[in-house]
């Protein structure tokens, strides 16, 4: 499970364009919990996101994962607890290297990289397998580099990397946003597959309001660095479209035309 | 044709010799290639650390230590440089560029401090290379058995590291470092460890130098880097750089192949001082390659050293 305690960050602080990224936000999501985060832009979504992987310090208050403060923990040992996927397909993988390599990366994850040879026989039959998931043919081009790959292609292998080893917590940041239709369609189903199957503990932003509408068990609305709404149970289930964009105090075109 | 016949008799003459000194060498080409490719860290270090190790060499050989514990604490040596270097760069943000200049410079006057004069002979003090039996000393068959020895070691054992567990999360640091911490990996310590092993490597490489020669010099390293980079952009084009292996090979084959040239260049009459101005339009060339083919398009790729 996931829990923000009155988290606080703010940038350039004392200077003219002070700007309070995070104004006491406070969240929880317990273990299994699909959670949508939706909000206008420079409601604090990314800061939010930073702030749970690591990449962003805070200021004040805490997160913990599963019960451990993780608060000053550096990337890379949060790591251990978390996966995340971008919004950029180039951001996730390591693009001179192939499949394979990549794969093997995010398997090893969680636990110590020792001197032992890295890709052996059992690891690549069994990415061979993760990546049949997918029905994109990734898995016959194991010894293919990375940046061979589409866009498409590059994060639906970013998604089987980060939810394999059944991370703590998964975060999903507009992960399908930068991709066109059909393959946002695809990344999206293997992405709530995945979710279920290994009832992952998700966080997912997105300014699809379809999408807000469709998955996940709660929808969290961000507004000016704190929680504005939260929709869950049977509220959840009957929220529309237009009931959520109703609630943005900004309407920015992209979400008016995603109704 | 005597003309011609005169150059080449020249030019075969010394190729022995030559061999010799560019199996020496190949270990600085290494040193650039390490950070340059694997880490994605344009590292100028080398041209500090391979003085350096010739310098920690010099002094302990005159002081009487054994030929192989002196490569081993210039070894060593070359690796605490190349862990600064990369430490200025992570802790300060300073370009690595930057960072290899700063390091290089302070370097001059630590190698100055380290022999106390500007050069030190060390002629007649053993030498690694009066271990090969059936020798003569002096000979370049010894230096190349030796050198080529060392060459082969560090190339297996290079290989094998980048293979395991470990050498590919060095690797995803070059590729990609904000995706290689997001999957756990410390990018502090593999870009520490990188570069201070390809330090270790130039280092080494001064303190063979050093042997091989005779003597030691505080200037012995004036452009050794812009030599090594000629050496690693002919090996790349010769042998490529798609997978670890011809990655690992193109310095020890770009060195061998460019001091041949160097020297064939020597022996058909080029003036010695136009050499360091041949060997950087020689560079500047292979540089600019990629972007001459493509023409005036679209704001390229970024690549490392281009900027």
């Amino acid at each position: 499970m996931l829990e923000i305690r009155s988290a606080r960050k703010v940038f350039y602080k004392g200077q003219a364009d002070e700007k309070v990224a995070l104004d006491g936000l406070s969240l929880s999501l317990a273990t299994g919990e699909f959670g949508i985060v939706i909000g206008s832009n420079g409601a604090g979504k990314s800061s939010m996101l930073n702030a749970i992987s690591g990449a962003l310090i805070l200021d004040s208050g805490q997160i913990l994962i599963n019960g451990a403060d993780v608060t000053g923990m550096p990337v890379h040992k949060r790591a251990a607890k978390l996966a995340r996927v971008f919004q950029d397909p180039m951001r996730g993988t390591a693009a001179s290297m192939t499949v394979a390599e990549n794969m093997l990366l995010a398997d090893l994850r969680s636990s110590k990289r020792t001197l032992r040879q890295g890709l052996n026989a059992t690891r690549l039959a069994s990415y061979r397998e993760r990546l049949s998931i997918l029905g994109l043919g990734l898995e016959n081009r194991l010894d293919t580099r990375v940046d061979l790959l589409s866009g498409g292609q590059r994060q639906s292998l970013s998604l089987i990397m980060a939810v394999g080893g059944s991370p703590d917590l998964l975060l999903l940041d507009e992960h399908t946003a930068a991709l066109d239709p059909r393959t946002a369609e695809i990344v999206m189903r293997a992405t709530v597959r995945a979710v279920n199957a290994l009832k992952l503990t998700t966080l997912m932003v997105t300014h699809n309001m379809q999408h807000a509408v469709d998955y996940g068990s709660r929808v969290i609305m961000l507004d000016a660095g704190r929680v504005l709404l939260e929709v869950t149970g049977e509220e959840k289930a009957r929220v529309t479209v237009l009931d959520l964009i109703g609630h943005f105090s900004v309407k920015t075109d992209r979400m008016l035309l995603a109704s | 044709m005597g003309f011609v016949q005169e150059i080449l008799t020249s030019f075969v003459a010394i190729i022995p010799v030559t061999l010799a000194q560019s199996l020496i060498l190949a270990f600085v080409v290494l040193g650039i290639m390490i950070p340059f490719r694997m880490l994605n860290f344009p590292d100028l270090t080398s041209e500090g650390a391979f003085p350096l190790g010739g310098c920690v060499c010099g002094v302990l050989l005159a002081a009487g230590v054994s030929p192989l514990a002196a490569i081993v604490v210039a070894f060593a040596a070359g690796f605490a440089a190349g862990c600064c270097t990369a430490f200025i760069h992570l802790r300060f943000r300073i370009h690595t560029l930057l960072a290899g200049i700063l390091m290089m410079t302070m370097l001059y006057s630590i190698n100055l401090r380290i022999m106390g004069k500007s050069n030190l002979s060390v002629f007649g003090s053993p030498a690694v290379f009066d271990w090969v039996p059936f020798a003569r000393p002096g000979f370049p068959a010894s230096k190349i058995v030796v050198a080529g020895l060392l060459a082969l070691i560090a190339f297996a054992l290079l290989y094998m590291f980048f293979r395991t567990e470990k050498g590919t999360a060095v690797r995803a640091v070059g590729a990609n470092p904000d995706m290689a911490e997001a999957q756990g990996i410390n990018v502090w310590a593999a870009t520490i460890g990188g570069v201070g092993l390809a330090s270790a490597f130039s280092a080494s490489s001064g303190a063979l130098m050093v042997q091989s020669q005779g003597f030691a010099d505080v200037n012995m390293g004036l452009g050794i880097l812009i030599n090594g980079l000629a050496a690693l952009m002919i090996g790349e084009a010769v042998v490529g750089k798609q997978t670890v292996w011809r990655q690992l090979l193109a310095p020890f084959a770009g060195a061998i192949i460019y001091y041949q040239l160097v020297s064939f260049c020597l022996a058909a009459g080029m003036p010695p001082p136009d050499l360091k101005l041949a060997t950087g339009l020689f560079v500047l060339a292979m540089l600019a390659l990629p972007s001459l083919k493509r023409g005036r398009g679209p704001a390229p790729a970024r690549e490392a050293i281009r900027e």
